[in-house]
């Protein structure tokens, strides 16, 4: 699904991502913790094809390298980046703005598109099956929700766009217990064989509900240490610094 | 005196000019006699009608200079200092005792670099044809003033409908930092008219803080243009507490002409009786990554009225520009007014540029809640303006000038509140 | 990471021409022209009177030369004051009548005018050129009392009203431009709302500009006597030339007691191409005045065509109580300019108005809003809220804003907020990433960006005109 070869990105003449490698099969689910500065949130914005950056290395999506692709391109091949601070869009409805989106992606994957009453029904379905109260959806794009809320609707989209390739930037910092399980529910029931999943966090919180397939260590640009969840638990109890 | 006109043979009376120099003071001679003091009808003078303002409360305006002898004035006890004195506009003394003398240069007013420029504001001509006072203060590079200089500057009983134009210029090398207190005394119990040209330029570097504040009310009719010009990195913050004067406007110009530069106005006054005051400004974004900052409040008492027209412009190289403006007046009085013009102007797109502007009565549930606490009325409305005027003062940082500046505020509020 | 190419080849959909035979009055302005347009409209004599008041007047009064936008100067005897087709000269009785061409074109505008296809809920008045073509649910209207009808059929059928209200709100000498239009102005609607009666639909006139070396010169005039209610909407389109032509309307609202006036433009006049050849000039007087007390006008436009566009559409707010709205959407780009706002006059006690302004520009061109609030000395505890937001794509344009703010009273209180910004990359990048080209999150968030403005629209025309803030952004980001 997923290669990532000697990635190197920087910004403003200042290096971030230093050489990293990772790879990921459909069905798999992997976690990349990392402390703060260490690079996830480069490395999901850079996935997604976000400006700025000055890139070298190879990304591989489905065997396609990903560099000549917009932004907008990828989402319509299946990349989702749930973001780590949803953007605030004044005006924009949330619902239309879904169902904009989803028919895009759907266009583009050679599907129909959806009319209203087809896709009010879908929105209603998801909610329902996340526990999303759906008058969140006509209220303006993530314009004054509450953090918990915003990440919940991150959630909401990843269900109803469909993707093949989700990464979770940080989608489980500020969110009290019942919106983590909101957020782990919806995880695990979009895990299938063909879908994967990058699952960068700080804690382990979120990664007790989801599993991860494997789990890797980000510090300073680099995959310092692979494992398995055990690496995780381990990491919790001796902190950044006990990893070596 | 609604068609007030000048003799070309007063420019002599003024000094003995060579003849480059007076033929550039007829040209701007002639361009004031054409146009006469601005009114209304002149888009900048919108608000602020002088032409009528000088006709009514004028008779004649004498440009004869009165003998400036060194006065004796009470230096401010509370902080030491540096000073120089003003007479009447004129450079009478100074004194730089905490500083290294060598790297300050303080002179008398004297020739001036002279532009080609027609002037659209009258008064700017006016005082290039009749200048003959005034100071040129220069600061070397590397140089970081010890203390504070007060310039004050004092306006003697021997006024009376005379027009003082005075040029005055402050320079600051590179990487130097200066302080100042502009301090007005008014002992003039006549009307007088107060032209001034002032131009500061602040090298690559340089950081220049001034405060302006008035001692006492005052029959002064004034006219400031300053011209600012702000080099790469340097940094500027103008606090003006401009109340008390009969007429005043501050035609207030910022060019950011280097890159990274900081330009700061705070000001805050608090206007009675028949006060008006107009403060006019133009921040000239001309360079990437500048900041402006403007903040004006004003109080309104009885028959005052406020003016507040400023104005933001952007160039299209000017780049990341952060320019903020905010004008905030409270009317206390029916016959009070306040008239403003945020002017954006704007052609570079990656700027973050807003300005907001209100005008209103005191906050009722303010005053509500303050009497329900056991405050008068009068107790409350007067906390309340201290309250609004103190975001101002508040930013000075200097213990001693700040409690200073408070003091003087206060006199000026409570000496008011009496009439 | 390679941007998408954008396509920059958009056409101005509503540019072509209707080949029709036009009845024209001699070039120029002159009292000639004046007396061929009275007659031809068999107008009373009072009314050509009147027009040559103002004629006389315009012969002393010189164009205003403030404003932002500067155009080269106008010949103003080189225009056509006049153009109709010359079917309508005999004015047919009934839409079959009516020269199929015509209709025709009103069909692809999207204004149907047959009765089986005719919008539902919108009367229509179509203006072409100099003269009323129809008016729809004429028969509806007069059921309730209610007239809608061209004006210069008001002159002839109610001329009390139309002299009573005509001149009121903009008075013949007001400006250059007003004064123009009080000379030679052609056609325009007229609406009388009687008392306590609430319009049961939308009424709505539609101005197209056929004829070349012609202005239109509108007249509108609004009345709605107490306790009554009218939503009024105009459009207008215009072929592309590569002439500027001119469009000086005047539109006057009277509400009394109780009384609420909605306003609606949709202005999409032919822009001029990308070099700025061509387009039309729109210089227009619109003012309401809301004399009653309680009464309520309010303003929506959204400017998106002409080349210069030129109005402050204000509300005089003489009623105690009474409260002014304006809300406007300015787009401009390639070489076009804008300078508009409103004013907002605070003569009455407890008056309130609100002014949300959202300009937006593109490519070569200059977006000024301009505004007057004023506070009168009688005005007390009346209130005003103004927001103006600018966008800016791009830094070859340029975004102004210039305020007047007068504040004469204590209890009163006016808050003014502005903010210059481009559009936040953060916000397409979001967009970008569930999906969305670079053009389409580009619209989407315009949209947003002017949705309160939107949202005053009526329901029929709240969809066109989104559709057409995108149009006219296209290739303005790349």
């Amino acid at each position: 699904m997923l290669e990532i070869k000697n990635l190197k990105a920087s910004i403003n003449n200042k290096d971030i991502l230093k050489g990293l490698n990772i790879s990921i099969k459909p069905g798999e689910l992997h976690a990349i913790m990392g402390p703060n500065g260490s690079g996830k949130s480069t490395l999901a914005n850079v996935l997604s094809g976000k400006e700025g950056y000055k890139i070298s290395g190879e990304l591989l999506y489905q065997g396609k390298n990903l560099e000549e692709i917009s932004i907008d391109e990828r989402a319509q091949q299946g990349i989702f980046l749930a973001f780590q601070y949803p953007t605030e869009i004044p005006g924009v409805n949330t619902s239309n703005f879904l169902r904009t989106s989803l028919n895009k992606v759907r266009k583009s994957q050679g599907k129909e598109e959806l009319d209203a009453l087809k896709f009010i029904k879908m929105i209603k379905d998801k909610s329902k099956e996340l526990g999303i109260d759906e008058k969140m959806l006509s209220r303006q794009l993530n314009v004054g929700f509450s953090g918990g809320e915003k990440k919940k609707n991150e959630i909401l989209q990843m269900k109803i766009l469909d993707p093949n390739l989700i990464i979770l930037d940080e989608t489980d910092s500020g969110l009290d217990i019942d919106a983590l399980k909101i957020v782990a529910d919806g995880v695990n029931s979009s895990r299938n064989d063909k879908k994967s999943f990058l699952v960068i966090t700080h804690y382990q919180r979120l990664l007790n509900y989801i599993n991860p397939d494997h789990v890797h260590i980000l510090s300073d640009g680099k995959i310092v240490k692979s494992g398995t969840m055990k690496l995780a638990e381990d990491l919790e109890r001796t902190g950044y610094k006990g990893i070596n | 005196m609604l068609n007030f006109k000048i003799d070309s043979s007063e420019i002599d009376k003024v000094g003995n000019f060579n003849k480059q120099e007076k033929d550039f003071r007829l040209k701007n001679l002639e361009n004031f006699n054409k146009n006469g003091f601005p009114n209304k009808r002149n888009e900048d003078w919108k608000f602020s009608d002088l032409r009528e303002i000088v006709s009514k409360n004028f008779k004649k305006l004498n440009f004869h200079s009165t003998n400036n002898t060194e006065q004796k004035i009470d230096l401010i006890k509370e902080f030491e200092h540096n000073f120089i004195v003003l007479t009447n506009g004129e450079l009478t003394s100074s004194n730089f005792s905490y500083e290294d003398k060598d790297k300050i240069k303080i002179q008398k007013y004297s020739n001036y670099p002279l532009s080609e420029k027609t002037e659209l504001n009258p008064l700017i001509s006016l005082n290039h044809a009749m200048a003959n006072k005034g100071f040129i203060l220069e600061v070397e590079e590397n140089y970081k003033f010890n203390k504070i200089l007060v310039i004050y500057s004092l306006y003697t009983d021997k006024l009376n409908e005379n027009i003082i134009n005075c040029k005055n210029k402050i320079k600051i090398g590179k990487n130097s930092e200066l302080h100042t207190l502009e301090y007005l005394i008014n002992n003039s119990k006549a009307n007088f008219f107060n032209n001034i040209y002032e131009n500061i330029v602040l090298d690559d570097s340089a950081k220049f803080k001034n405060i302006c504040i008035q001692k006492n009310k005052s029959s002064g009719y004034f006219h400031k243009y300053s011209n600012n010009k702000l080099g790469t990195n340097s940094n500027y913050s103008s606090f003006v507490f401009p109340a008390g004067l009969k007429f005043n406007k501050l035609d207030l110009e910022f060019d950011l002409t280097g890159k990274n530069s900081e330009c700061k106005l705070l000001a805050a006054s608090y206007l009675s009786q028949k006060d008006h005051q107009e403060i006019k400004t133009r921040i000239n974004h001309f360079a990437s990554d500048c900041k402006s900052f403007q903040k004006v409040k004003n109080v309104l008492d009885s028959e005052s009225k406020g003016v507040f027209q400023g104005k933001i412009f952007v160039k299209d190289i000017a780049q990341k520009t952060d320019a903020y403006q905010l004008s905030k007046a409270i009317l206390l009085n029916d016959s009070s007014e306040f008239n403003s013009k945020p002017e954006l102007e704007i052609y570079a797109d990656n700027v973050k540029c807003s300005h907001g502007s209100s005008s209103g009565s005191i906050d009722k549930n303010s005053v509500f809640y303050l009497m329900s606490r056991g405050l008068s009325k009068k107790e409350s409305v007067n906390l309340l303006i201290d309250g609004f005027l103190s975001e101002i003062t508040n930013e000075i940082k200097n213990q001693k000038i700040k409690t200073f500046i408070i003091n003087r505020l206060r006199i000026q509020l409570d000496g008011h509140k009496k009439h | 990471m390679k941007s998408k190419d954008i396509n920059y080849n958009q056409d101005y959909k509503y540019g072509f021409t209707t080949d029709i035979e036009n009845i024209k009055a001699p070039k120029g302005l002159s009292e000639e022209t004046i007396k061929f347009i009275s007659k031809i409209k068999k107008e009373p004599k009072w009314m050509l009177d009147w027009r040559l008041k103002a004629y006389n007047r315009l012969k002393v009064s010189k164009e205003p030369n403030w404003q932002k936008p500067k155009f080269p100067k106008i010949d103003y005897q080189d225009l056509y004051y006049y153009s109709a087709p010359k079917s309508m000269q005999d004015k047919p009785k009934s839409l079959d009548e009516v020269d199929p061409k015509l209709i025709e074109t009103y069909n692809k505008l999207g204004i149907p005018l047959n009765e089986q296809k005719k919008l539902s809920g919108v009367a229509v008045d179509a203006v072409f050129d100099s003269v009323s073509v129809a008016t729809t649910f004429k028969d509806e209207l007069t059921k309730k009392g209610i007239i809608f009808c061209p004006i210069s059929e008001a002159i002839q059928k109610h001329p009390d009203l139309v002299r009573k209200y005509l001149g009121s709100v903009i008075p013949i000498n007001d400006h250059y431009f007003a004064t123009l239009n009080s000379a030679v102005f052609t056609d325009g609607s007229f609406v009388y709302v009687p008392p306590n009666t609430k319009c049961p639909m939308e009424l709505s006139t539609y101005f197209r500009i056929n004829a070349s070396e012609t202005g239109q010169f509108e007249r509108t005039l609004i009345i709605a006597d107490k306790g009554s209610y009218v939503s009024y909407l105009e459009g207008c389109t215009a072929p592309m030339r590569d002439e500027n032509q001119l469009h000086a309307a005047n539109v006057e609202l009277v509400a009394l007691d109780d009384a609420e006036i909605k306003y609606s433009t949709v202005q999409n006049w032919y822009p001029g191409d990308k070099e700025g050849v061509g387009g039309i000039y729109n210089f227009v007087t619109k003012r309401g005045a809301c004399r009653g007390k309680n009464s309520k006008i309010s303003w929506t436009q959204v400017e998106t065509g002409s080349a210069i566009t030129w109005k402050y559409p204000s509300c005089i707010l003489q009623g105690d109580n009474s409260v002014g709205e304006f809300y406007s959407i300015a787009i401009t780009n390639n070489h076009q300019k804008a300078d508009t706002g409103t004013k907002m006059i605070h003569l009455g006690k407890n008056t309130k108005s609100k002014i949300i302004s959202k300009g937006i520009s593109a490519g070569k061109a200059d977006n000024t809003y301009r505004g007057l609030v004023d506070i009168g000395r009688k005005a007390i505890n009346s209130r005003n809220f103004t927001q103006c937001d600018s966008l800016l794509m791009g830094n070859t344009c340029g975004a102004h804003t210039v305020p007047y703010i007068k504040n004469k009273n204590s209890s009163s209180t006016i808050e003014h907020e502005a903010t210059t910004s481009k559009i936040n990359e953060d916000q397409l990048f979001y967009c970008n990433q569930r999906g969305l080209s670079q053009e389409e999150a580009v619209s989407l968030i315009v949209n947003g960006f002017c949705k309160e403005v939107l949202q005053q629209l009526p329901m029929e025309f709240a969809v066109e005109a989104q559709k057409l803030v995108g149009i006219s952004l296209e290739g303005s980001v790349g």
